[in-house]
């Protein structure tokens, strides 16, 4: 019966159901409730019910103990009057539209030199070596990054004082700073995303490559015609869940800020902590939050649109 | 060959594999140097300088961080927190890909747009109401709060939704015809026949658990509770001094970050094929 409806599911609907089959058919889905019970009762208590209290609370005087009295849009008003929320949203764009188009092409840039290795130990071996920062928290990488850079002491200073250059402050320079963030993001995922695009490359029809050296194509040739083309499905993923990320950027700039640089590299999701967790502005933060979800939900289904992501 | 091997070809063969090895460099000198300062004596690791060998070898770095400034709470706590929540999930997860994979069980459109909605909702963006829902479970300050956080996900669900779709429904048909029941069938058939499905999940698992630290910063205040990375996030990247006022020195530092990598290093060899097959199965990340 089952089979049946898994392989022509629009013709059992036409069909006229026999007497005593409703029931029957909910007693033996009872097991599959109970299975999907715990999932469901975590989406309700702590996906679905935060989601519709964040609602409520970006409309209250939000106080953890005491009352909560509500103030109407107020809180909407003072996220969009804040000049720190249009700072951090510039910031997230900045650093987002940064991230999204040097870690959109250096993987791809990667993946397509991998390919063209022919020892098949040394990509191997490339190819885990760059996989690893993708592995590593942001509190390692920026550990490792903090004390790489630092001004005394760090490797990377080190180096250039070999070279003569007085140290660079890389940590409390602002503008340095702010490169120094996009360039580790994109160093932690560039190895994860060009793997992604090796395995698009190994998924290209073989076919391809032989009739266009059949009619005398050279490799770069084969590289623009077939490989780039033949890898357009992946950018698409790649290209949406970089853009879905670059919005949540939090652990990153958590870990790597301090009182210098903040006001050039604080994004959305620390201005929503900042304001919640250290200003103990509730409310408001709640409130930035909610906006900030809408934006995102905008601009994902308009990506998805733009891509044509389910096709 | 598939190309005739001219000198031009040569030359790009010798620059491209150059211009990898400056890649990979990028990655494999922070954690060389990590190491190096990390088994230098306090004094070797403040020297400046460029290190790639530990300067006065010595184990005091790992020595302070584990039992002077108490790191091993910090890990135990991660330990747990990451193998249980871990389990857990895979095991929830699984059931709820198993459930959602039967053809015949009513509601499944709506409980499918449920759990899709939720995936497009990012956590940071509901962290206050969320704290707020812990805090009136009472559950802040506890290691069960931060197993609760991510029990379940709708990338893992469907993830292994489509692992037990692609199971022949024969094999499952005959079963029932025998009078086994979903549970029997779950357990017995669809969980041995999925092992690289939930291997995928676990893994992807673990190393976002181990890794997490918003769950920590938000819910946990007690610094008995806390997790490895934001005790490390203390030790290393905020200030120099621990709260008793020492001197945290960089092998110190180094060495804390290397005992955040040791469990990563054993999921390693796995992680590179399971993460990309989860990329596709999935078709999203989270």
């Amino acid at each position: 019966m089952s089979t049946s409806e898994v392989v022509q599911p629009h013709r059992t609907k036409t069909l006229r159901r026999p007497v005593g089959y409703a029931p029957r058919r909910w007693k033996r889905a009872l097991p599959l409730y109970f299975m999907l019970l715990p999932t469901l009762a975590y989406l309700m208590v702590l996906t679905y019910y935060p989601l519709v209290h964040a609602v409520v609370i970006s409309m209250q005087d939000f106080n953890l103990i005491g009352n909560r009295p509500f103030v109407g849009l107020k809180n909407y008003e003072n996220v969009l009057s804040d000049p720190n929320f249009w700072g951090d949203f510039r910031n997230t764009l900045v650093l987002g539209v940064s991230i999204l188009t040097i870690g959109f092409v250096a993987p791809i840039v990667i993946a397509l030199s991998l390919n063209e290795v022919l020892q098949t130990w040394l990509k191997r071996s490339v190819q885990m070596v760059i996989y690893l920062p993708h592995l590593f928290s942001w509190v390692v990488v920026g550990g490792l990054w903090i004390q790489l850079l630092a001004p005394a002491g760090g490797l990377v200073n080190a180096v250039l004082a070999v070279f003569g250059v007085s140290p660079v402050q890389f940590m409390s320079d602002p503008q340095v700073a702010r490169w120094v963030i996009i360039l580790v993001s994109v160093w932690k995922d560039v190895g994860f995303n060009c793997i992604i695009y090796l395995a698009g490359i190994v998924g290209i029809n073989p076919s391809l490559y032989e009739s266009a050296r059949v009619d005398g194509a050279n490799r770069w040739q084969e590289m623009r015609h077939i490989t780039l083309p033949g890898l357009a499905r992946t950018m698409q993923v790649v290209g949406l869940l970089s853009i879905m990320g670059v919005l949540r950027i939090f652990d990153q700039i958590f870990v790597m800020r301090n009182a210098v640089i903040e006001p050039k590299v604080n994004v959305l999701m620390t201005y929503v902590y900042d304001e919640g967790f250290q200003q103990m502005n509730i409310g408001q933060a709640t409130a930035s939050a909610l906006l900030i979800l809408v934006f995102t939900l905008v601009l994902t289904i308009f990506t998805r649109r733009l891509i044509r992501y389910d096709t | 060959m598939r190309h005739r091997w001219t000198s031009g070809r040569v030359i790009f063969a010798g620059l491209n594999i150059v211009f990898l090895l400056l890649i990979a460099s990028t990655m494999i000198i922070p954690l060389w140097n990590a190491v190096a300062v990390s088994l230098s004596s306090n004094f070797g690791s403040m020297a400046s300088g460029i290190l790639m060998w530990p300067r006065h070898f010595s184990f005091s770095g790992y020595r302070t961080i584990w039992t002077v400034l108490d790191l091993w709470q910090p890990f135990e706590n991660s330990v747990i927190v990451s193998v249980i929540g871990t389990l857990l999930h895979v095991l929830l997860c699984a059931m709820a890909g198993y459930a959602l994979a039967q053809p015949e069980l009513p509601g499944r459109r709506v409980m499918i747009t449920l759990i899709l909605i939720s995936m497009m909702i990012p956590f940071e963006s509901i962290m206050i109401p969320f704290y707020v829902t812990i805090q009136e479970l009472g559950l802040l300050n506890t290691l069960v709060a931060l197993i609760l956080t991510g029990l379940v996900s709708g990338f893992s669900i469907l993830l292994m939704r489509n692992f037990f779709q692609s199971i022949p429904q024969e094999i499952m048909e005959s079963a029932r015809m025998d009078g086994a029941g979903h549970f029997r069938i779950f357990f017995r058939m669809c969980l041995p026949l999925s092992t690289a499905g939930l291997a995928t999940v676990a893994l992807i698992e673990f190393v976002g658990r181990w890794n997490n630290l918003l769950a920590t910063v938000l819910l946990i205040s007690d610094s008995s509770k806390e997790t490895l990375q934001v005790a490390l996030n203390g030790m290393v990247n905020q200030g120099s001094s621990t709260s008793s006022g020492d001197l945290v020195t960089n092998n110190v530092k180094m060495a804390g970050i290397i005992i955040a990598i040791v469990p990563l290093v054993f999921v390693y060899p796995f992680a590179q094929k399971y993460f990309v097959k989860g990329i596709f199965l999935g078709g999203n990340k989270e």
